[in-house]
């Protein structure tokens, strides 16, 4: 889709065309349930999660800035659902941590070695983890991705480094543990 | 692209999800039900900026008031008079020709500092001798 296109559709949508809005945002669906797929405790919840983000960014389309990327607003709202998601199940179950509801893990095909996401979230907190993921995931700008997360651009640079180097020496750390036991 | 970063394009595209025909109509249907909040700028009704005008004139005006008497009242009853002879001849300063030359610091400035000390003693003494004290 085009910007014009975009702008048309979020014209259109802001109109109060739902279904307008409902072909502006086809095409991020699947990507935003993607990454709330790795954020969620399960498919249940990242479905919700996106449900409630498509929902809340028709609601408030009015307050969108048209400087921003689109995609770059939607993954604000997506982040900042997921993260609230979160909250409410570590205050309902505590910090319990079910491997097999995992949607990540469930949503992986099958592969000789790790996904390099599901080790990514084992060693990046939640925001760098985001942060790596719009970068490597979705080729977002450092700029972008800083009004995503609502941080400064030398903040997401300083991340993204640390959690490439964290990245690096994972595998690293994998591919010595691999050696040893032959 | 570095290696890194390939790994995790592709292994993102690893990450197998589809929006079901389920939740395509759940999310559908949630949007049909709600529309878009309208951002109206707050409008304050036209006699608030009446309200407030006035307000600001009455308290100019009174401010310009209290200012007036209070002049009035401070004014002297007479003033001094005064002549510009009067004024010609008041003394002036002098001024001081410092004959003062910048020290050159050789040494550190406590080292200094004695020696200096040392001299004005010297100077002293030898001015005591001169005057016969």
């Amino acid at each position: 889709m085009d910007e014009c296109d975009e702008q048309d559709l979020i014209e259109a949508a802001k109109a109060g065309s739902a279904d307008a809005f409902a072909d502006l945002v086809r095409s991020y669906r699947v990507r935003l349930l993607r990454f709330l797929m790795t954020r969620c405790a399960s498919h249940a919840d990242a479905e919700d999660a996106l449900q409630d983000t498509l929902v809340a960014s028709y609601r408030y389309l009015n307050s969108y800035d048209p400087r921003w990327r689109f995609s770059t607003w939607l993954y604000r709202i997506a982040i900042r659902n997921a993260h609230k998601m979160q909250q409410d199940k570590l205050v309902e179950l505590g910090d319990l941590h079910d491997e097999e509801s995992d949607p990540l893990l469930q949503c992986i095909a099958s592969s000789e070695t790790e996904n390099l996401w599901v080790c990514a979230r084992r060693v990046l907190n939640d925001e760098v983890f985001a942060a790596t993921w719009l970068r490597y995931a979705e080729d977002m700008s450092i700029n972008d991705i800083s009004q995503a997360l609502d941080r400064s651009t030398s903040w997401t640079k300083v991340n993204l480094l640390r959690a490439r180097k964290a990245l690096e020496s994972e595998l690293n750390g994998q591919r010595q543990g691999a050696e040893a036991y032959g | 692209m570095d290696k890194l970063a390939q790994q995790l394009k592709q292994d993102s595209a690893m990450i197998e999800v589809d929006i079901s025909h389920e939740l395509d109509r759940r999310i559908n249907a949630s949007l049909r039900s709600v529309s878009p909040v309208r951002e109206t700028p707050r409008r304050r009704p036209a006699v608030f900026w009446w309200a407030s005008s006035l307000t600001g004139v009455a308290a100019a005006m009174v401010l310009i008031a209290v200012l007036n008497a209070r002049s009035e009242r401070d004014l002297p009853e007479a003033m001094p008079e005064t002549s510009p002879v009067a004024m010609a001849a008041s003394p002036v300063t002098p001024i001081i020709e410092w004959n003062a030359e910048a020290a050159m610091l050789t040494s550190p400035l406590r080292k200094e500092l004695d020696d200096l000390q040392s001299d004005i003693d010297k100077a002293r003494k030898k001015v005591r001798e001169d005057i016969g004290l």
